[in-house]
């Protein structure tokens, strides 16, 4: 390879990447250099004004058609924009939750890395949505485990963010190490690591049923690793601790662009390479046709598990950790009834969970900093306290819970109709979901009862800062406008990203 | 104008979110707020009603959703039913909206009580208006959540909070089957718009299987709201929110809900024999279950509250009969003297400060509008010649008589029976006797409580004759005009019927009389007059003793019977679930034992159980 | 020249990986523990270049992949230890079964 064709490749197509990237290192470098006594507050600005402008160079590209650079390893085509789109609104919000963040013991000289981890981890997140080939996806995979880890830990003086880290390592780190032994195999059956070659070689041999067994194999490590990081069941256990343990605005973004990035991971290999392949030896279904009762087997244990033992929390931060596996458990039933509008159904779920979740970790984090306490009952008379915080954080808890009005509904209504309109329908699973939300009911109103029904421990005003109360302001108005008027955000989605059907080519 | 009907669902909000906004400046201002736009919902209402019954059927709708290439749509439409419902709901809640000035005078959070109102004003009337049944589920939740709020306002008593809590998730477990319900049909015929649904089941492209299951599950959404049995009992405990709460909710708006429902989706019910029955049979069981259990409550409002889930199975059993006018007629007359009669209700409560009948009596010297005011709601709901409940009740009964079903109907008359038993039992109890202690400085209620009663008195008294058979069936034959899955022959209405109700009616309140007024007349007397009237009034007391051993006796146990069923299956049954769900929850938290290694271990299993299947099922050994 | 099979190569990376799973998690040391887990990914490297070599369709992907992987897992051990590092100077052990703080 010579200079000429480097630089052949149309790079403006990375130009998001890029951005982040040298947002990421400036604030590194910013953060070495600058005295010890300055502010690094002040670097969340400017890590949220590099998001913004890679939001815009983003629209400015989503005209471009479907482009592949560097031998197919990244591929800038409709479903790597659309997703990339809300990996960095959520990462504005969590950068925006991150400024205001203030733990007991402070976050001293550590904010300036605080703030430039997010955007590392964002930078792995968006390589992963965009990358054709395995080599790329596991970059981009670890390059957000780590940057998760560390963040995970960052408060260096709190026992349990030491220990939410450590787990999160231990765990992450069999996680990957299953995932790439999966990967190993694909590799070597295929013997390429390039998604789209290794999709035709793979439909080429799996006539031979010892090719199909082993791929078959391959799949369920891939499926499995990749499950630890969409935390769905029984490979959740982590997450739960994890979440609790965390600062608050890196549990916002675990569970939703960490979440995120999972799906989309899991998206981009088994369609990508499980889609065209045969599954038996009739070759009437593809391999995920044949084996997608096994993804359903997760959903369902997702829900149940999720929701169920959300029952019994009485720590805030815990609670929306079970409640995050069991929304993980919704998005993959969308997955395993796969149909024509499954990208559509997880897409709009991925907004309208981005949108509701990050809402009420704004007001979680306020709350808990304020109390220095994680339990539920610090939420008790909040609407005496603040009305509009309260109406708020009301609102995103219908949007959980589903409740018509809300983006939450019009996400579950796509995913519930998707599973239904596909032949054969997935009955079982809708019933456990509507069962499962029937649950949820119970915790979310728990926590809607203490918030009107309780009074509140102390009738101190609570003061929002600028970052949190922007958070809850676009949430609240993203949760009510998708609700309301759902069409506004599918039809963006179609205009721009027709039904991705450049997904495979 | 009709054009128009949307912005009548939307002056309620406005006030909602006004005196969300303002409410804390306004303080005891803002009832007026709260009363000026429900009555320019009421105004409009009634335009619109007025016009339709010139003009046809106006619908108007837009996309809002597109799911691949489903498309759904929302927009409103007004028909006969929907413009009626509108003008009921509008008025009770304006009506409410101004006796709550009164009544919740000096309450700390009166704003919010308005806002609350205004909010679950604008969901039901917006409910009423849908066009199709995605958005009727939608503001169903609304009608619920609005529900939670009003329920639960007392929330420092731990009643009300249960009682909140309880009601929406009871009325969510109905909601439940309806969206299973409306999935079902949309499964079916590709649409949520009720025409699109009606002429499919009509043409006969569900089957006749998918439409009475379909129907099933739309009414155990209908049972969930209008409180049919065994989805009644959060309603009797929903009485711990404010009275004019109960006025709004358990007379004209979320319990009318259910009803609203099956007499909208009507056809479909129509089309499925065995969905009708169901339906006409779980009515007929709520009515005589629930005026059972009524006999022997003495919460002045639970007793109501009772008689309100006794006479919803009343319409239920009018709508499963395919009595559709007399459905929706009963539900019309209902809304107006059940609300009366909640409100009356909310002016002794206010009066006494008690809800207990034993603490009270005598009051109708004392209150001298609302006595006589409750009293016309009484005779009104009993079925007494000449009032409202008379004529609608007839013509449900007419119904059940005239569709075969003769179990049903004799059901419905010893439910007619026990109804005008335990009224007039409380209305004697109340009003009549001696002033017992707390009773002592009782004044009458304020004019801003007194006008909305006297307003509803009167419709509770003429809100009859537009569907009467001596008059005309004016409200029959407008309701389905023009709707060609409704018909409305003139059913020869048996006059042996009309009569046998107004037998049974008096029957009931004579013998209301001869236990709760007779008798403590009697105690009177005893005091003044000799050992002869001694002997007189002993002999009655036999007569007393005769009824309370054959029929109070039996009744009594029954109801006792019906109120174990209410404690221990259903409730336990309830419990039963919540309980296993907590079980579980209980295990699945104590397997996180915080040993990141046991968490890796589990996973290991999961992948290694996959695998495992894997290999048996699709694997190399085939 | 070659007479090992591939299949030797790829049971010998499927028994590091079961060691390295084993160890992670069973051992108490949370140092063993994150050594342990060195072992699974390097029993992915075997994999890679073992069928880089001798696969189906031998390529020099699976190379470049096994150079990224070793990588990825330094810098991984390397979080994992400074992590482990900050927890010893707060709660003085490394035994991975006392971090039980956060739990049900």
């Amino acid at each position: 390879m010579n200079l000429d064709t480097l630089l052949s490749y149309e790079w403006g197509h990375m130009a998001p990447e890029f951005i982040i990237l040298a947002v990421a290192a400036l604030l590194s470098l910013l953060d070495l250099f600058l005295p010890k006594s300055y502010n690094r507050r002040s670097l969340a600005w400017i890590a949220l004004v590099g998001i913004l402008v890679a939001v815009v160079s983003l629209i400015g590209l989503l005209d471009s058609k479907s482009v592949s650079i560097l031998h197919d390893t990244f591929r800038l085509d409709s479903f790597g924009k659309a997703f990339k789109l809300i990996l960095l609104i959520g990462a504005a919000c969590v950068i925006l939750l991150a400024e205001s963040y203030e733990p007991k013991e402070g976050l001293k000289e550590y904010r300036g890395e605080f703030y430039y981890l997010f955007l590392t981890g964002l930078l792995g997140a968006m390589v992963m949505t965009s990358s054709g080939d395995l080599i790329t996806l596991f970059v981009g995979l670890e390059l957000l485990s780590i940057s998760s880890y560390i963040l995970a830990g960052m408060r260096k003086k709190n026992p349990g963010s030491n220990e939410a880290a450590m787990k999160y390592v231990i765990n992450g780190g069999i996680s990957t190490a299953i995932t790439l032994f999966g990967m190993s195999y694909l590799y070597g059956l295929s013997g390429t690591t390039n998604l789209k070659e290794m999709s035709g070689a793979m439909s080429a041999q799996a006539a031979n049923g010892q090719f199909l067994y082993l791929y078959g194999l391959a799949f369920f490590m891939v499926l499995i690793g990749l499950s630890f990081k969409l935390a769905s069941a029984p490979f959740h256990m982590w997450a739960p601790d994890v979440y609790q343990g965390s600062p608050t605005p890196v549990t916002a973004f675990l569970s939703v662009v960490s979440k995120t990035a999972g799906f989309v991971i899991l998206l981009r290999i088994i369609l990508t390479l499980f889609l065209t392949m045969p599954g038996d030896d009739t070759q009437k279904l593809s391999f995920l046709e044949t084996h997608s009762i096994y993804i359903s087997c997760l959903a369902g244990i997702s829900i149940i598990a999720g929701n169920v033992i959300a029952l019994r929390q009485r720590n805030i931060k815990r609670m929306f950790a079970y409640s995050s596996i069991a929304h993980a458990g919704y998005i993959l039933v969308a997955i395993s009834a796969l149909g024509y509008f499954t990208f559509d159904a997880v897409w709009f779920y991925l907004l309208a969970y981005l949108l509701m979740n990050l809402g009420a970790f704004a007001v979680i984090q306020l709350i808990t900093d304020s109390s220095h306490s994680e339990d539920i009952a610090d939420f008790a008379g909040l609407y005496r306290r603040s009305p509009l915080l309260a109406a708020g954080f009301a609102v995103f808890i219908l949007s959980l819970a589903g409740i018509p009005g809300t983006a939450g509904f019009i996400g579950k209504l796509n995913i519930f109709m998707n599973a239904l309109m596909t032949d054969p329908g997935h009955f079982v699973l809708a019933s456990i979901m509507i069962a499962g939300t029937v649950i949820s009911y119970f915790y979310y109103f728990g926590i809607m009862t203490q918030m009107f029904f309780r009074p509140a421990a102390s009738t101190e005003k609570i003061k929002v800062p600028a970052g949190i109360g922007a958070v809850v302001v676009l949430a609240l108005a993203g949760t009510i406008l998708f609700g309301v008027a759902p069409n506004t955000a599918l039809d963006f989605l179609h205009n721009n990203f027709g039904s991705f059907n450049d997904f495979l080519k | 104008m009709m054009e128009n009907a949307w912005i009548i669902p939307l002056f309620p909000l406005i006030s909602f979110l006004l005196l969300l906004l303002l409410g804390k400046r306004l303080k005891e201002s803002s009832a007026y707020i709260g009363i000026a736009f429900t009555l320019f919902s009421l105004l409009f209402s009634l335009l619109v009603l007025w016009e339709r019954f010139t003009s046809p059927t106006y619908k108007i709708g837009t996309e809002w959703l597109k799911i691949g290439d489903l498309s759904i749509t929302a927009g409103m439409e007004v028909n006969q039913l929907n413009a009626l419902m509108l003008v009921i709901v509008s008025l009770v809640s304006f009506l409410v909206h101004m006796y709550s000035k009164g009544y919740m005078q000096g309450e700390e959070r009166f704003s919010v009580f308005y806002a609350y109102l205004g909010l679950f004003t604008f969901a039901m009337l917006g409910l009423v208006l849908s066009p199709n049944l995605l958005q009727l589920y939608v503001f169903w939740e609304l009608v619920g959540l609005g529900s939670f709020l009003l329920i639960g306002f007392y929330f420092y008593k731990e009643e009300a909070k249960q009682a909140a809590k309880k009601a929406f998730i009871m009325t969510r477990i109905g909601d439940v089957g309806l969206f299973i319900g409306m999935i079902l049909l949309f499964w079916e015929t590709g649409s949520f718009e009720y025409d699109a649904i009606f002429k499919a089941a009509a043409e006969g492209s569900i089957s006749e299987g998918m439409i009475t299951l379909t129907a099933i599950f739309i009414f155990i959404g209908a049972m969930g709201k209008s409180g049919q049995f065994p989805l009644h009992t959060w309603l009797p405990d929903a009485m711990e929110g404010p009275t004019p709460v109960s006025a709004l909710i358990h007379a004209a708006t979320m319990v009318a809900a259910g009803v609203y429902l099956v007499a909208a989706m009507f056809p479909l019910f129509s089309e499925s024999s065995t969905a009708l029955l169901i339906v006409a049979a779980t009515g007929a069981f709520t009515a005589i279950f629930a005026a059972s259990i009524g006999l022997v409550q003495t919460d002045i409002k639970r007793v109501l509250a009772y008689s309100t889930v006794s006479q919803l199975g009343y319409m239920m059993l009018a709508l499963g009969t395919a009595g559709y006018v007399a459905g929706v007629f009963h539900l019309m007359t209902h809304a107006f003297f059940k609300a009366l009669l909640f409100l009356a209700a909310g002016s002794v409560i206010h009066a006494v400060h008690t809800q207990n009948i034993e603490e009270m009596g005598g009051l109708w010297k004392k209150l001298k509008i609302t006595g006589p005011l409750f009293l016309i709601g009484t005779l009104a709901i009993s079925g007494v010649p000449l009032f409202s409940g008379f004529f609608s009740k007839d013509e449900i009964l007419v119904s059940a008589w005239n569709h075969g079903n003769y179990i049903l109907f004799f059901l419905a008359l010893i439910a007619a029976f026990f109804t005008a038993f335990y009224m007039f039992r409380l209305f004697f109890l109340v009003f009549t006797g001696n002033q017992k202690k707390e009773a002592q400085n009782v004044h009458e209620s304020p004019a801003s409580m007194t006008i909305p009663m006297l307003i509803l008195g009167f419709l509770a008294v003429v809100s009859g004759y537009v569907n009467t058979p001596w008059f005309g069936t004016f409200l029959g034959d407008w309701l389905t005009k023009g709707n060609h899955y409704l018909e409305h022959g003139h059913e020869d209405s048996p006059v042996w019927i009309m009569l046998a109700a107004t037998l049974v009616s008096l029957a009931g309140i004579t013998l209301a009389y001869m236990i709760y007024s007779k008798r403590s007349i009697s105690r009177d007397w005893l005091g003044g007059e000799g050992s002869m009237m001694y002997n007189i009034l002993y002999n009655k007391y036999y007569a007393d003793e005769f009824y309370n051993l054959s029929i109070v006796r039996l009744t009594g146990i029954i109801s006792v019977f019906f109120s174990y069923i209410d404690r221990f299956i259903v409730e336990g049954l309830v419990n039963g679930v919540t309980g296993t769900v907590q079980k579980l929850g209980k295990i699945g938290s104590r397997m996180q034992t915080g040993q990141v290694q046991q968490y890796g271990t589990i996973a290991f299993f999961g992948l290694a159980v996959l695998l495992i299947i894997f290999a048996l099922t699709g694997g190399i050994f085939e | 020249m070659n007479s090992v099979p591939l299949s030797a190569y790829l049971v010998l990376a499927l028994i590091l990986f079961c060691i390295g799973l084993y160890g992670a998690l069973t051992k108490r040391n949370a140092v063993i523990v994150l050594i342990s887990i060195e072992l699974m990914l390097n029993a992915v490297n075997i994999n890679l270049v073992a069928f880089s070599k001798l696969g189906p369709a031998p390529s020099i992907s699976g190379q470049i992949f096994s150079l990224f992987t070793i990588t990825v897992a330094a810098a991984e051990a390397a979080v994992g230890l400074a992590i482990l590092m900050s927890l010893y100077n707060r709660r003085k052990t490394v035994n991975v079964d006392e971090m039980d703080q956060l739990k049900h």
